[in-house]
């Protein structure tokens, strides 16, 4: 539909910029906040304009880490995020893209109950199971390690089941045809499959990524090393200090970094993405 | 190249309790290009996919060559298939799409370069070998299906319905080519197809199929002029025969109590009787044709109408005037007698 009316036109876009500013204030707030020093806050006023103060807090809270709250230097925090995310998003990757291989290509017994228990695995998050996986990992010994913070995380539906509908929709005849050419499930898989997947996989990478990069609860419970603590818990480390107040520049420089990583994986794989969804067949 | 030879082959889906296919023989020459043609549901295609391998034998027996390839892969029966949508590998250049097949049998690169050369060449598809298949129109892209084919030098093609994504000129343009190319080639080809034209003009043998059961094979003129059964007669020729039940009685056949053709040899009794519709001759005089309406071909006429309650189609050349009231007349030695309860030839 194209219409041409200026007070729709001016109303679209008075929508668009409050959408925007909503969203984008309480970042430059942030933003903002982490340029200045402690004192600003502790007096009470928000100033709205960065102050003098940027180098030293980042370069504090990346190399010194706040130890006055116990957190260590951001830099190790972001790269165990960083791991954790990228086992996570590979991980949950291979195992569903082969399960979903497996469900829709495959004719075993109890196929189709193998995919329901999968399915109804999408009604158990992390956070229901969460004291029997707590015990699992803890008898595993997997406490405070990189194996613990994620494989827990690994298992979950949601990337087999949208595998499983695009495999769908791959016509049979193409499958026939590569039979015919003398492909075997695993040439299929490798030469057909996984190519025709590939903006699936980049669209899953960017969910999975940010999913598993804002992981708190779970890194919460079970990493009481300080060599293990994720960003998104530190920052949650940092704001709750006892016996004195919270250093608000470090806690808002912490969110300020900690957004970064989604964010550039966003703009990224987005190119991908687009690039994706222009050559998709007709 | 090889023969391939059906021997009472039956197929049943799992947890259908009628078989799609109910015991088929077929001995299809080494060269030759049999059409199998029915309407929707006959089992053709069903026949085609056991043939190819991509659907397992209930019962019976085929043989490519000189193997019995009832367990046989896809891949190991020397076939190669052309299928309705093309199926090319929409992620791979049309020169990866033809050397796919050959790279997975292990031959070497410079004998796949030298069959893509000859193939793009045969099908004047040399121009486009580096695009995707998304970037090809649609006769483009049947003709890579063909590629794909003709570029594994099986032992025979197999195409299931290849040109009825087409549009109509198109269609025309690739069933000579594809008549054209066999000739050339030579390879035994099976061509599944419910288009009776397009059966018509391609084959070297037509394979009529009804209800998972051959009615009749032979060469396409002769199942034209000598249908085995009312299902034949009614199902090739455009527009179809007219079959009407009638009466034999003392050499004249009987419609309604009228006597629409006399002299003929024919046993008395009831019969089903047919005509096609371009050998009924009509005359402008009033007589026992009441004209419905017209349809113009350009070059020919199609005309329906009624004799007595029984519908009528003829095809009338220009030079023929038209009136509401004509008179038809039935040809004796055009006439075809079916039995008027099973529909078989007598």
């Amino acid at each position: 539909m194209v219409e041409n009316r200026p007070f729709l036109t001016f109303l679209a876009h008075l929508v668009l910029i409050l959408g925007v500013a909503f969203v984008a204030l309480p970042v430059w707030i942030a933003f903002v906040a982490s340029t200045h020093d402690q004192a600003t806050f502790l007096g009470g006023s928000m100033p709205l304009w960065p102050g003098s103060n940027m180098w030293e807090t980042y370069r504090t809270i990346l190399t010194d880490g706040v130890p006055n709250s116990g957190t260590p230097p951001l830099t190790m925090m972001m790269t165990n995020s960083l791991i954790m995310a990228l086992i996570i998003t590979f991980g949950k990757i291979a195992i569903s893209v082969i399960s979903a291989f497996a469900i829709v290509y495959f004719r075993f017994p109890f196929r189709v109950l193998a995919f329901w228990i999968i399915f109804v695995t999408l009604m158990l998050p992390v956070e229901v199971r969460i004291m029997p996986t707590f015990k699992v990992v803890a008898d595993l010994g997997l406490l405070n390690s990189y194996a613990g913070l994620s494989i827990p995380l690994i298992a979950s539906a949601t990337a087999t089941f949208l595998f499983r509908q695009f495999f769908l929709t791959i016509p049979e005849e193409l499958v026939e045809a590569a039979r015919i050419d003398g492909a075997g499930p695993m040439k299929f898989f490798r030469d057909m499959v996984l190519p025709l997947s590939q903006t699936n996989i980049a669209a899953l990478f960017v969910i999975l990524f940010i999913y598993g990069w804002n992981q708190y609860l779970w890194p919460m419970l079970i990493t009481t090393d300080e060599k293990f603590y994720t960003v998104v818990m530190g920052i949650k480390r940092m704001s709750d200090v006892a016996d004195s107040d919270p250093q608000w520049n470090f806690v808002m420089g912490s969110a300020m970094l900690a957004m970064l990583p989604p964010v550039l994986v966003v703009i990224f794989m987005q190119r991908l993405f687009v690039k994706g969804l222009v050559e998709q067949e007709k | 190249m090889a023969g391939i030879k059906l021997s009472a082959v039956k197929k049943t889906y799992p947890g259908s309790s009628e078989p799609a296919v109910k015991g088929v023989d077929l001995d299809i020459q080494d060269g030759e290009f049999v059409v199998l043609v029915g309407p929707s549901g006959c089992g053709k295609s069903t026949l085609l996919r056991m043939i190819a391998g991509l659907e397992t034998i209930s019962a019976g027996e085929i043989v490519i060559g000189d193997k019995v390839v009832n367990t046989m892969e896809p891949a190991e029966r020397d076939i190669a298939m052309v299928f309705q949508n093309y199926a090319l590998y929409p992620h791979m250049s049309v020169r990866q799409n033809l050397s796919y097949g050959l790279k997975n049998r292990k031959m070497a690169r410079s004998e796949i370069d030298r069959r893509i050369e000859e193939t793009a060449a045969i099908l004047q598809i040399g121009d486009y070998l580096e695009r995707k298949p998304r970037a090809l129109s649609g006769g483009q892209r049947q003709r890579v299906a063909m590629g794909r084919a003709i570029v594994r030098d099986p032992a025979a093609f197999l195409f299931d319905e290849p040109l009825s994504n087409l549009d109509a000129k198109l269609r025309l343009h690739m069933r000579g080519e594809i008549k054209h190319l066999h000739n050339r080639l030579r390879t035994t080809s099976v061509y599944v197809t419910h288009d009776q034209l397009e059966a018509m003009t391609l084959a070297d043998r037509l394979v009529v199929l009804n209800n998972g059961l051959i009615e009749q094979v032979g060469r396409p003129l002769d199942l034209y002029q000598k249908p085995a059964s009312t299902f034949v007669a009614g199902f090739l020729g455009a527009p179809a025969m007219n079959l009407m039940e009638a009466e034999v009685a003392e050499g004249a056949l009987m419609l309604g109590g009228a006597a629409l053709a006399g002299g003929l040899q024919a046993r008395p009794g009831r019969v089903t009787a047919g005509i096609r519709p371009e050998a009924i001759r009509l005359r402008a005089e009033p007589g026992n044709f009441r004209l419905d309406y017209v349809e113009e071909l350009g070059g020919t006429r199609i005309v329906h109408g009624h004799i007595g309650a029984q519908r009528m189609i003829a095809q009338t050349d220009l030079a023929t005037e038209l009136s509401d009231e004509m008179t038809a007349e039935l040809p004796g030695a055009e006439l075809h007698f079916f039995h008027a309860e099973t529909g078989q030839r007598l």
